[in-house]
Formats: C-alpha cells, sequence, structure tokens
C-alpha cells in the first residue's frame, strides 16, 4: 500500500456562506426583530387609544372600580353640584363659595390634622362624616363615641324618626356604631344591639351626620337595597362639597443623589465608558464562528431497541417467546444435523435423543402449543428462556 | 476595533481619579474621558494595518483520520510598522485547529506561525479564514481583520485493516506456490516448469518435459490473475447507523481497502463504486498497479445520506458502465431484511447470471449482546427483539445463499479479514 500522492483535492462549493454583502446579511439578521418590535409598538398605540385611566381608591369620586363612588357622584350631578375637594382648605373654600344649599362629605379624615378638623367642623354647614375617626368625632360631634363594631355592610333598619332613613328603608350601613350622651340632641338609627349605624346630631342651624361606613355609598353597594335612596337623602343638596384629603406630602429634602460628593457623581460617566470597554474586549470575537455540517448519530441498533420497547410496553410475551425459540431453533438445528425446515417432530425428537428429555415437555418448551404456559406471565417467560438455555447447555 | 485588558484598566482607573477628585468632577469626568478616547484612538492608528499584511500557506494536504497535518502560514508584513498582537487560524471544529497564537512580525518582515490540525472526522476540511488583530504600540487597543487564506485538507479513512495485509499476502502467496514453505500452489492455471525439488508433489511432474531433459520437471501452478472485482459500497441510510462508535460506512471502507489492497497484490483489477441513489464516487482501474491509493482519495468525502438505497439503480449501474466481462462484485450493505426483500432481492439475479457475487455486512455486536441479556423479564423482551432481528438476518442470509450469493456477516473487529479469506477462499478454488 502506497502513501496517497498529495494532490490537491477538488474545491469544494460553499456550502455555509450566506449570499450577499454585510449589509444584506446584517439587514436580513436585523429585519424579522424589527418587525416584531413595530408589530408591537403598534399594537401597544392602539390599545392605549381606547384605554381612559380613572384615579383609584377607597371612596374615590372618580373611581369606577367596586370601591369607589363614582356613580354616587353622577346620581348626585343630576341634581346638583359636586365640588371634589382634595384637601381641607379647597374643602373651606367650596363651602365659602357655595350657596345655602350645601352638605359637605368628609371622607378618610385620618389624613387631616387636628387643627384642620377643628376648622371644618366649624363652618356653618350640614356635614356627613363616613367612618369619622376618634379625633373628627370629638370635633364635628362632641358626645359621641364609638360603642361597637358589626361586620360591614351589614342590613339593618332603621327605626328611628330621621327621614331620610325612614324613606330609605333597610339599607347595608353596618360598620361602627355610636352612642350618644343622654342629654345630646341626636338621633340614633339603623341600632343595633351596642349601638346605632347612623347617628344625627342638630347644631345650631346645621346638622352633622354621622355614618359607621362607606359602604353604602360605593359603586359596588349603591343598588343594594336602600342603600342608593339613603346615600342621596343624606347628600341632597345643591351643592355637594365632596372631601378626600390626599395623604399628606413628605416634605422635600435633598435625594441620595444629591448627597454624593461630586465626584462620585461624576464618576458615573467613565464608569460607563469603562464597562463598555469591558465589553468589547469581552465580547469581541476572534473572527466569525465556524460552521460545520455534522453527521447523524444513530445507533445501528436503534430498530432492534425500538422493538424491545414496543414488545415491553405492550408486556408482548407471545411474541417474545416466540423470538426466543425462533432464535434457540435456528441456532440448534445446525448443531443436529437438521435442516432449517425440518419439522417440529424430527427437531423435537432430535433434541429429546440428545437430553433425554421427555417428548411432550420438550414440544412446549421448544414450540409451545394452544395453551402455551409460558406466556400467562412475566415469570412464566423467564422460565421459559431458562429452559431453553438449559437445554442449548445441554446440547453442546 | 478591539481593544485590550489594559484599556479597561485605564478605564476602571480614570473612574478611580474622578471620584477621589471632589469638586471638581465634572472637569475631572471630561478630562478622564478624553484622554481615553484619544488614547485608544491614537493606539488604533498607530496599529500597523492588518489588511496590508500578506498570507501564504504550505503544508499537509492530506492525511490519514487519527494522524495530524502540519499547516504554516507565513505572514509577511510589508508596512513600515511592527505588527504586535495576535492570529487565529481559523477550521471547523471538528479539525481541532486550536485556539489563538501571540505574534510578533517586525516592519519588512515575514514570520510562520505553524498550525496542527487533529481531524476527528473524515472528510475534506476548509480553512476558514485567519483573523489578525494588530494591537497598538501602547497595548490599549487596535485594529482585527479576518483574511483569506485559502486551504483544503483531506482526510483519509483510517485504514486500521492494513495490520491484516501482510497476513493475508501471505495466504496469497501459499496460493502461487511462492511462499518459502515451499507448499505447492493451488492454484489452477498453468504457470511454467521447473526442476523437481525433494518435497514437490509427484503428481505434478510433468513427465513429458522430463522425458526431454535431463532432470525430473515439475509444472507449477498459479492462481487466475487480472481478473476483475468491483467493490460496491451502499452509501444509503443503513450505513448511517453506528456499530461501536463509528458509522457502518466506515467500517465498510475499513473492509474495501483490505480487499483492494489484497486484490491489487494478487494481480486483479480492482474498480470502486459508491451508490445509494446515485453514483457518489467511482474510480475504474487504469492499467496495472494498485488503485489503493485512489480508492482511498475517492472514500475521504464520502458520508452516509438519510435516503433508501436504489438497488435497481445500483444494479444497472453496475451492469451497464462496466464493461461485459464476468467479474467478482463485493456489495458492501447491511442485511438489513426489510430493506433487502424490498430492494436488492428481486433485483440479484440479473447481476448473479452475469457476475459472482458476494455481499458483506458489518453486524452490531450490541445487539448479540442483547440477545443474552436474562436479567430481567424486561432484559428478556430485549433478548426477543434481539433474537428476532437475528432470525431475519440468517433468513435473508440463507436467501442469498440460495441465491448464489456468497455472505461475508461478522462483527466490526472482523469483517476486514473475513472478507479477504471470502476472497482468498474464492481465488483457491477457481471460482473468480
Amino acid at each position: 500500500m502506497t502513501p496517497p500522492a498529495p494532490t490537491a483535492p477538488p474545491p469544494v462549493p460553499e456550502a455555509f456562506e450566506p449570499a450577499g454583502g454585510p449589509i444584506a446579511r446584517t439587514w436580513r439578521a436585523i429585519r424579522a426583530p424589527l418587525v416584531l418590535f413595530t408589530a408591537l409598538a403598534v399594537v401597544a398605540v392602539l390599545l392605549s387609544l381606547g384605554a381612559e385611566r380613572f384615579p383609584e381608591g377607597v371612596l374615590e369620586p372618580e373611581s369606577v372600580s367596586p370601591d369607589g363612588t363614582r356613580a354616587l357622584v353622577r346620581l348626585l350631578e343630576q341634581d346638583g353640584d359636586v365640588d371634589v375637594a382634595r384637601s381641607s382648605a379647597e374643602a373651606r373654600q367650596a363651602v365659602a363659595d357655595a350657596g345655602e344649599d350645601t352638605v359637605l362629605l368628609v371622607s378618610l379624615d385620618h389624613r387631616l390634622l387636628p387643627e384642620e378638623l377643628t376648622d371644618l367642623a366649624e363652618l356653618d354647614v350640614d356635614t356627613v362624616l363616613v367612618q369619622p375617626s376618634v379625633l373628627a368625632l370629638s370635633a364635628f360631634a362632641p358626645g359621641l363615641d364609638v360603642t361597637g363594631r358589626i361586620d360591614t355592610g351589614d342590613a339593618l333598619t332603621p327605626e328611628c324618626a330621621l327621614p331620610a332613613a325612614v324613606a330609605a328603608g333597610e339599607a347595608g350601613v353596618g360598620g361602627e356604631l355610636y352612642t350618644a350622651a343622654p342629654d345630646s340632641a341626636a338621633v340614633g338609627c339603623y341600632p343595633s344591639a351596642t349601638g346605632d349605624a347612623l347617628v344625627q346630631v342638630t347644631g345650631d342651624g346645621s346638622t352633622t351626620t354621622v355614618l359607621g361606613t362607606g359602604h353604602p355609598l360605593t359603586n359596588a353597594a349603591l343598588s343594594a337595597r336602600g342603600n342608593a335612596a339613603l346615600a342621596l337623602n343624606l347628600l341632597g343638596a345643591d351643592q355637594v362639597v365632596w372631601l378626600r384629603p390626599d395623604p399628606a406630602q413628605v416634605g422635600g429634602g435633598s435625594s441620595m443623589w444629591d448627597l454624593l460628593p461630586a465626584g462620585l457623581r461624576w464618576s458615573v460617566l467613565p464608569l460607563v465608558a469603562a464597562l463598555g470597554l469591558l465589553a468589547l474586549w469581552r465580547g469581541r470575537r476572534m473572527g466569525a464562528l465556524v460552521p460545520e455540517a455534522l453527521p447523524v448519530a444513530v445507533r445501528a441498533s436503534e430498530t432492534t431497541e425500538g422493538h424491545a420497547g414496543l414488545y415491553q410496553s405492550r408486556r408482548a410475551r407471545d411474541r417474545a417467546a416466540d423470538a426466543l425459540r425462533r432464535g434457540f431453533r435456528e441456532q440448534t438445528a445446525p448443531k443436529l444435523g437438521l435442516a432449517p425446515d425440518a419439522t417440529p417432530e424430527a427437531v423435537v425428537a432430535a433434541v429429546a435423543e440428545r437430553t433425554g428429555d421427555d417428548h411432550a415437555r420438550l414440544r412446549t418448551l421448544v414450540y409451545g402449543d394452544r395453551s402455551d404456559p409460558f406466556t400467562a406471565d412475566d415469570r412464566s417467560l423467564v422460565r421459559l428462556a431458562d429452559g431453553l438455555d438449559e437445554c442449548s447447555r445441554r446440547l453442546r | 476595533m478591539a481593544v485590550t485588558g489594559r484599556a479597561v484598566l485605564a478605564g476602571f482607573l480614570a473612574v478611580a481619579a474622578v471620584a477621589i477628585s471632589g469638586a471638581v468632577g465634572a472637569w475631572a469626568s471630561v478630562v478622564a474621558l478624553g484622554v481615553l478616547v484619544v488614547l485608544v484612538a491614537a493606539d488604533v492608528l498607530l496599529a500597523a494595518s492588518p489588511r496590508a499584511l500578506r498570507l501564504a500557506r504550505e503544508g499537509d494536504v492530506t492525511l490519514r483520520l487519527g494522524d495530524s497535518a502540519t499547516l504554516h502560514l507565513t505572514l509577511a508584513n510589508p508596512t513600515r510598522r511592527p505588527l504586535r498582537g495576535w492570529v487565529r487560524d481559523a477550521w471547523p471544529p471538528s479539525a481541532d485547529a486550536g485556539p489563538r497564537v501571540p505574534v510578533q512580525v517586525p516592519a519588512g518582515e515575514r514570520r510562520r506561525i505553524t498550525t496542527t490540525l487533529t481531524p476527528t472526522r473524515r472528510g475534506d476540511a476548509r480553512a476558514a479564514g485567519v483573523t489578525v488583530r494588530s494591537i497598538g504600540p501602547m497595548g490599549l487597543a487596535g485594529r482585527q481583520r479576518t483574511l483569506s487564506a485559502e486551504w483544503t485538507v483531506r482526510t483519509l479513512p483510517p485504514f486500521h485493516s492494513r495490520r491484516h495485509l501482510p497476513g493475508k499476502l501471505s495466504r496469497l502467496r501459499e496460493l502461487e506456490g511462492q511462499h518459502t514453505a515451499m507448499v505447492r500452489g493451488q492454484g489452477s492455471e498453468f504457470d511454467s516448469l521447473r526442476d523437481y525439488v525433494p518435497g514437490d508433489d509427484v503428481r505434478s511432474i510433468d513427465w513429458r518435459a522430463t522425458a526431454r531433459g535431463d532432470g525430473v520437471v515439475v509444472r507449477t501452478w498459479r492462481p487466475e490473475r487480472d481478473r476483475r472485482i468491483l467493490i460496491v459500497l451502499d452509501t444509503g441510510r443503513t450505513s448511517a447507523g453506528r456499530v461501536g462508535d463509528t458509522p457502518r460506512l466506515d467500517h465498510s471502507m475499513d473492509a474495501a481497502l483490505l480487499l483492494a489492497a489484497l486484490a491489487g497484490k494478487a494481480g486483479d483489477r480492482v474498480d470502486f463504486l459508491a451508490y445509494d441513489r446515485r453514483t457518489r464516487a467511482q474510480v475504474r482501474a487504469s492499467g496495472k498497479g494498485s488503485q489503493v491509493s485512489r480508492i482511498v482519495e475517492a472514500m475521504a468525502p464520502l458520508e452516509a445520506e438519510l435516503v433508501e438505497s436504489d438497488p435497481a439503480g445500483m444494479v444497472s449501474t453496475v451492469l451497464g458502465t462496466q464493461g461485459r466481462a464476468r467479474r467478482l462484485v463485493v456489495l458492501l450493505t447491511d442485511l438489513n431484511a426489510a430493506a433487502l426483500e424490498e430492494g436488492l432481492l428481486p433485483k440479484l439475479p440479473a447481476l448473479t447470471s452475469r457476475h459472482m457475487v458476494m455481499v458483506a455486512a458489518v453486524a452490531d455486536p450490541a445487539v448479540g449482546a442483547m440477545a443474552a441479556e436474562r436479567a430481567s423479564a424486561d432484559a428478556l423482551y430485549r433478548a426477543a427483539a434481539a433474537e428476532r432481528t437475528l432470525s431475519e438476518r440468517r433468513r435473508v442470509t440463507a436467501e442469498l445463499r440460495r441465491m448464489g450469493v456468497e455472505v461475508v456477516d461478522a462483527d466490526p473487529e472482523h469483517i476486514a479479514p473475513a472478507l479477504a479469506d471470502a476472497y482468498i477462499n474464492l481465488k483457491a478454488q477457481g471460482r473468480l
């Protein structure tokens, strides 16, 4: 065998280099992400065109969520004006600007300072307090105490002489319960075991109504029982000033960023540059990756393994036994000097002659019969294999 | 453009400098950035241009699988600046070309770098390009360019069965009567007359010639020479399956090469054909001498195709293009019952009527091991499936033998010598 002559092999056609210049290649690489991004942007813009954002929050007059009160505010606006105040100053201004027939609704009053509460209480206007804090209660309706609590929204009946409550009837006013001092001019409605859910105190020229919960006013509960009627009766006026104070702002101060020394702050610029260099240093490859067509890696015994899996999953004992017996016969027949197409009788007779076994037993072992005892279960199959192995050992 | 770790270090030093600069931070930041940009830009501009580099290659073109090829790449730097940096000679992953190497080429000089390829796969490997990264004098940044330096290295089949060649050749010489043991040749073709030497078979004494001369003269015999052999390699889907860790195709190639080498020495003419649905490679014997190097060369780029072979096309190719003389057709394929019964068996009579046909197949030892599994009931199902496969193989073998075809069925270790033995036996029997 002579070593092959070192002739240059024939050129192989370009198999992996994509056609076109670098621009075409770059375009091909980015066009799919570009199309996807554009499609996403268009969809996002289209979706945002139809959407209107509503503020969220408990008893928020603009909120359409279940705990908002936009529905009630819309109803009130049919008969009069609703002026939403976000601070006590705004509320006082609105009350001052309004006419005679005005109702001030105070919700979330824990966000107000004690002096603001006092200022509001001094206004000469009908006031509805929704679940007031203890401070607010003492400012607006001294002599009224929180004496109990039942589940929010529990239905109660008026059982009092207050026209607004009587007209509304049963309403879901369960919440905090109040009891007035015995000597005060207070009317308690919706009584429960430990107090009244709604108390109206009449002062000099104006009334203060305390409602133990804002639940009947919300969008979710407004349509239930007499809730809407009660709310409209309490708030029915030409001008409603709806006070829902915003949370107090944390006073200014300087941010973390401002507190850093100037040098550190300015070092962000070179830091970005240094990180960019780092990325370039580590990320820059020495030339493109080299592609290569790989051959398939499949075992030649794959189909045999597949057959084995099928036999196993179906517990195909009959076929397995048949294959084992056939293998035994094909290996045994040449040793016994028999032709491959020898009759079962001839094979059994030849084997019996060499091993001295019983004909009938051998026939069952080597050929099986109609009621094959070796395919009943897996253990029988093992016995069959053992029997065949034993037999071929003795024939050796 | 490429930067080095030194540039990154400089960047982070700039960060530290600005961070401790205090009140003049804004100025310090701008100055640091400016200095960084100027230094990097200067280094890029001052680096020797990799584009101007001249490349030249020399070295091995072919090698056997398992050996290493050494290639030399000469970098000539015609610029007036010294080139300092890195070079990566890129090859397909299976060529195992090694990582990048540092280089220094002074201005106007040349340097040589050596690439050692140790391919793990047969076939052609093409150089993918030489990437040169030229770093500037400060070592901060540089320029990078991928240059083209075309070269192809062909990895030939390993021919492991070469080690069997001496033994088989001595068997062949035994046939020819040239063996040192002075065993009479068993050939059937008359060769020459020579003087009787004690130990020669008295039956071979030529009495007529003896009567003419002084001494006793014997006839010598030699096996037939100048017979034609066609080795057909099936490259269809059945050749893709791996026996051990190597595709069946490669085992078949090994056996075919031993046969070709042996037949060449025996004075027969060997043709080669690789076929699945069309001719993949073909070598026709031209004149005397060994065809092995040409066959090896033709085998190198062959890969198993994932298509069903077309035996009808193969038979007509064998009958059509290879002349009308009787020859030995050795078909290296798999004894796959389904594929053979559907395809080859009906077409065989056309072939056997004109030629002597031998089918050689690589058996899978894994199937034999499966057939012997007895550990549990699940193992028995595997054993049964393996017995089924073996049984089908036996059936196809019997079928082929009935049609007058010689069948060689052996595991990868023994297929090459078994095929050689079968060939020698045919030669001894004068059946070629």
